[in-house]
């Protein structure tokens, strides 16, 4: 399980700034590596990539197929159709992965070994991140990848809208990993990490907007309450970002919408990508803190 | 001595240029002069050159430009204006027209018909062509670019002022306010392009008009239809047509209107219904258009009815025939009794059978979307579209009956299959070149990342 020879200079002769630097940037390289090699071999990983593939493919089929004969097919709708199956998959695939990563290396007892090398935790961790980081990424791109391809075939992808799309995708999916990385630190069993993620997928997904709808409608809120609130969640900031991407404002989503492009306008794509990665940062601070702080078995 | 030789031919060929330029450039007096000495109905070919100047044609003459005049108002007042009936202004190149809003200057201003204004190009103008009082006169085959301003300042691309009987045909307009036609009645308004402004066609009072195979794209408004009367809307192309308060075609008061074979993709609403028809005694007919891909496919005011809307194809609108606010549409009729029997629409999103075979669905079509029904009382949810609640609350809705609202109408014979679609001919279609290539580059980054691990260093030998 370990591969990991660590030989680590740096660490017994005291150097300059910059080859330690370097030395942990090859440290960091050197887990993410492992980390993405074990991905890419698992089980779960290659269902998940599978299946997202499959999706992707089917739902960016089918909204050609209802177009007809007439070549309407137009991005939008099949972004429409992307746009929901991407809000419930990627983030539970997301969620569920950075969840298992930390805590089933700790039930397999694997993690002490892995602390146990000359390196510090948080470097660990990031090598961690980013391996499951570039698996992802992966995923992603293969999925959109055979879509695009079925979509070309009907001359129906507008390929700045495309590459926004993926570009999105991505950091909603290294958003997620984030927060499961969080769920993962403080999970002893990765049955209790796997379970507080789905419970996490289920609060982002729709028990938020569900309460937003309630509390909207119970306490009239106002548009400009009702948005500050959405946008607090990273999926609905990612949403919004889509949207406004594809669409190039937001009055397509009501009084809302046509606030938050009057209010924000060119700034509104910088303050929802703000809004994500202030999310994955600090998700990604508090993992590293716990992670300093937890024990390893 | 060679040199100078040299020099004087080169002064020789400046002065030469600068006498081409001076015979070129001209005051607009050389056509006046022109038509004065001409006799009523004449034909003038007005010599190539630029023209400066404000232009006015007070005798019945055609004026030809074959493409090689231009007349230009040095961005003062109306650059041409027609005082005499019987006027034709062919093949001319007008530009630069004054700006101000107050005395409304125009590329070309007829105050009197009929005249024929064709084949010309207008740029940089307020507004491009402006009948006033013209009737009988004919606008075909103009290009026209506005002024780029915000689209409420801008002028009108065409403006028709009580001016009856005419033909705008084959205009080509962008970047302008609209194609507007004030009081004016019997119109004939055919294979007009209209984009990039803000209402493509727009009726004001104006009644008894045809309006056919127009394409109207990405402007605010597509056709604004207002107090208008016995208009007929066929085999037109709306699409995208998205403005914060788009529709690709909106009836405010209007009667007896006929929408037929047109073609709604991709616009904020497809058609919008407000009071039309108004009189007691009027009707509307929508039949055997498409709507495609529109956010709302129909959009009606509570207080609509009397309409018959039949044969038409709902193909994947997110909402497709929904009501303004709270209320129903009972008054209208979703199905027609023909000959070969009733005929309702069709809806993508119907979800009976027909196990008899004739084509119609064996029960009626009732739309009952709950998240709809949330909107129309509550427009702050639009925020929630497209995310997976919407679906949870649908869903919820179809499981719990009780929770589903009262359908806003019913077809009682809805289509199995979309009406093939008569007039509008397919899309356009991009080349798919750099999509494949998009799709091939995105599997070559997975690809790459997945061989890249794969390729690593064999286990054990990782040095850091």
């Amino acid at each position: 399980m370990i591969e990991l020879a660590i030989h680590r200079p740096g660490l017994e002769a005291p150097r300059a700034m910059t080859p330690a630097l370097a030395s942990s940037f090859t440290c960091v390289l050197a887990f993410a590596r492992r980390e993405l090699r074990e991905a890419l071999t698992s089980r779960w990983f290659v269902l998940y990539g599978l299946a997202f593939a499959a999706l992707s493919v089917s739902v960016s089929y089918v909204s050609l197929a209802s177009a007809g004969s007439e070549g309407l097919a137009g991005f939008g709708r099949t972004a429409a159709g992307l746009l929901n199956l991407i809000m419930l998959v990627v983030p539970l695939m997301a969620l569920t992965a950075g969840a298992g990563s930390l805590a089933g290396e700790r039930e397999r007892g694997t993690l002490i070994y892995l602390v146990a090398q000359p390196v510090s935790r948080w470097e660990v961790l990031l090598g961690k991140f980013l391996g499951l980081a570039a698996a992802f990424v992966a995923c992603l791109c293969g999925g959109f990848g055979l879509s695009a391809l079925v979509l070309a075939s009907r001359g129906a992808v507008g390929i700045d809208s495309f590459v926004m799309l993926v570009a999105a995708t991505s950091l909603l999916a290294l958003v997620m990993l984030a927060l499961g990385f969080v769920i993962s630190v403080f999970s002893r069993k990765s049955s209790v990490a796997t379970g507080v993620a789905l419970f996490t997928w289920l609060f982002l997904v729709l028990l938020s907007d569900l309460g937003l709808m309630a509390g909207s409608v119970l306490f009239k809120l106002r548009v400009q309450e009702l948005f500050a609130l959405s946008v607090l969640n990273p999926l609905q900031a990612f949403k919004l970002g889509v949207v406004q991407g594809l669409e190039s404002s937001l009055d397509v989503l009501g009084p809302v919408g046509v606030y938050a492009s009057q209010t924000w306008g060119e700034r509104l794509p910088w303050l929802l990508f703000g809004v994500l990665c202030a999310w994955g940062m600090l998700a990604f601070a508090v993992a590293a803190f716990g992670f300093s702080r937890s024990s390893t078995a | 001595m060679l040199v100078s030789a040299l020099g004087f031919a080169i002064l020789g060929v400046a002065a030469s240029a600068a006498a081409v330029d001076d015979t070129r450039t001209l005051g607009v007096e050389r056509i006046v002069a022109l038509i004065e000495a001409s006799s009523d109905g004449e034909t003038i070919q007005i010599p190539a050159g630029t023209y400066v100047g404000n232009l006015v044609i007070e005798r019945s003459v055609v004026l030809e430009g074959r493409g090689e005049v231009v007349i230009d108002g040095g961005g003062e007042g109306t650059v041409v204006t027609i005082l005499a009936p019987g006027v034709t202004l062919r093949g001319l190149h007008v530009r630069g027209s004054g700006a101000g809003v107050d005395r409304e200057p125009a590329g070309i201003r007829a105050e009197v018909g009929p005249s024929i204004i064709e084949d010309n190009v207008l740029e940089d103008v307020l507004f491009g062509i402006d009948l006033r009082m013209a009737s009988d006169s004919i606008v075909r085959r103009n290009r026209i670019v506005g002024m780029p301003l915000e689209a409420g300042r801008r002028g009108d691309g065409i403006r028709l002022w009580w001016s009856h009987d005419c033909v705008v045909s084959d205009n080509w307009l962008r970047g302008v306010r609209d194609l507007v036609l004030w009081y004016s009645e019997r119109l004939t308004i055919e294979r007009n392009d209209v984009a990039d402004s803000r209402y493509g066609l727009h009726f004001m009072y104006s009644h008894e008009t045809n309006v056919a195979d127009n394409r109207l794209h990405q402007n605010s408004v597509g056709i604004y239809l207002m107090y208008s009367r016995r208009i007929t809307l066929r085999g037109n192309s709306l699409r995208q047509n998205r403005g914060p308060s788009g529709y690709g075609a909106g009836l405010k008061d209007c009667d007896d209107i006929l929408l037929e074979d047109n073609l709604f993709v991709a616009n904020r609403v497809g058609v919008y219904l407000d009071n039309s028809p108004s009189s007691v005694d009027a009707v509307g007919r929508i039949a055997n258009n498409q709507f495609v891909y529109n956010k709302v496919g129909m959009l009606v005011t509570p207080n609509t009815r009397r309409n018959v809307i039949t044969e038409n194809g709902f193909v994947e609108n997110e909402e497709q025939v929904t009501v303004h606010g709270r209320g129903e549409l009972s008054g209208n009729a979703f199905h027609e009794l023909t000959e070969a029997g009733p005929r309702g629409n069709y809806w993508s999103d119907y979800p009976g059978f027909d196990l008899d075979g004739d084509g119609l669905g064996d029960l009626a079509y009732e739309p009952r979307y709950l998240f709809e029904d949330l909107l129309a009382r509550e427009p702050n949810l639009r925020l929630f579209v497209h995310s997976p609640a919407q679906r949870a609350i649908e869903f919820t809705a179809r499981a719990l009956p009780e929770l589903r609202p009262a359908p806003k109408f019913v077809d009682p014979d809805p289509l199995m299959s979309p009406p093939a679609s008569r007039r509008v001919g397919p899309g356009p279609d991009r080349g798919n070149l750099g999509q494949v290539a998009l799709g091939l580059a995105l599997l070559g980054v997975s690809t790459a990342i997945g061989l890249g691990a794969l390729r690593a260093a064999a286990p054990g030998t990782e040095v850091c």
